[in-house]
């Protein structure tokens, strides 16, 4: 099990509030979900059914931590917010995403969209 | 971006957020990560995507329409579910087209009797039949449905303004990683003669997973008639 600390780079982005209720109201979207929503199902699933995937981070894993974290560290989050987040989590408290890598990515990846 | 220009676009496109969210870029860094690192492919990914997006209640609802109109059809869904989704577009053995999501199961069609009636939950995560229901509702995923349900049914249910009499029994099917279920409600008194189609339009999702029943005119559970509360007026 991982540990339950908080991880600066998803607490700066929780910080940030950026969800999809205030989100949707502010630009009076009505989409009840955000945008991304299927393609974290699909990236749930992808890594549920990835070979690898029972030594990266099992389904019971996956979920068992979600709840968890939801109701401990991310529990100003709503949902799916919360599970995404507590995804990243998972992968980054087990090692299999480095933080400062994250850190990097959220940068670049986030020039990318507002280029 | 600003979104204060006057003109009306209203009627020609929905709004959508016009700012890049901290959200989306950490959804789509550990998707790239994952692919990076070898965990699946951007085409698994994609696939898993489409999934997820066209799967819905509609097949199910199907099902249990045709088994209300069809009796053969019913004693084919309680002994055979596998066969009787197949004849409703699903597939459970290859419900993606291209390998099972992590959802496989066994598959087992709960029917109300006049004295019983069946709600699912998933007591330890969220396993939902998916394939035929689409993905479940926030509410079935969250520890308040999941640890009450199983303890205090009867007040679970009247907290979605499901009341049952007493001479009603209640049965809670819990998923597992191995077995889904899905609930085959009674049809409601007057609808008789209704054909498949009209049925199918009544039998909503709530309904299937057993937290309400089935009414003529009632084709969906989130659409209600509302006003607003008043406070501090006389």
């Amino acid at each position: 099990m991982t540990g339950h600390d908080s991880i600066t780079t998803l607490q700066q982005i929780v910080e940030r509030n950026q969800v999809w209720p205030r989100m949707a109201a502010k630009y009076g979207v009505e989409n009840p979900v955000p945008p991304w929503k299927t393609s974290l199902d699909g990236l749930c699933d992808a890594i549920d059914k990835a070979e690898c995937g029972p030594e990266v981070l099992s389904f019971k894993e996956r979920r068992d931590e979600e709840d968890v974290l939801s109701a401990t560290v991310y529990a100003d989050l709503p949902y799916p917010e919360n599970q995404l987040v507590a995804l990243a989590h998972s992968l980054v408290a087990r090692g299999i995403i480095d933080e400062a890598e994250l850190q990097e990515r959220l940068t670049s990846i986030r020039a990318r969209l507002e280029a | 971006m600003s979104h204060d220009h006057d003109h009306d676009h209203d009627r020609t496109v929905k709004p959508m957020v016009d700012e890049v969210t901290d959200f989306e870029v950490l959804e789509i860094a550990i998707r790239e990560l994952c692919i990076e690192k070898g965990i699946f492919t951007a085409d698994e990914h994609r696939r898993f995507t489409e999934f997820a997006e066209q799967i819905g209640p509609t097949p199910a609802a199907r099902l249990v329409a045709r088994a209300w109109v069809n009796p053969d059809f019913k004693e084919l869904a309680l002994t055979d579910p596998m066969a009787a989704s197949k004849e409703v577009g699903v597939d459970w053995m290859e419900p993606t087209g291209f390998g099972t999501p992590s959802d496989f199961v066994a598959f087992k069609i709960l029917a109300d009797t006049p004295t019983v009636h069946h709600v699912i939950v998933c007591a330890l995560c969220s396993c939902y039949p998916r394939p035929i229901l689409g993905n479940s509702p926030e509410w079935y995923r969250t520890p308040n449905y999941r640890r009450r349900l199983v303890r205090w049914p009867r007040q679970v249910l009247a907290e979605f303004g499901l009341y049952l009499p007493d001479d009603v029994q209640v049965r809670v099917e819990d998923s597992n990683q191995k077995h889904r279920f899905m609930v085959m409600p009674l049809q409601p008194a007057g609808t008789e003669g209704w054909t498949e189609d009209q049925l199918a339009e009544i039998i909503t999702r709530d309904s299937l997973i057993g937290v309400a029943l089935p009414k003529p005119g009632v084709t969906t559970n989130v659409i209600t008639e509302t006003r607003p509360a008043v406070h501090g007026v006389n």
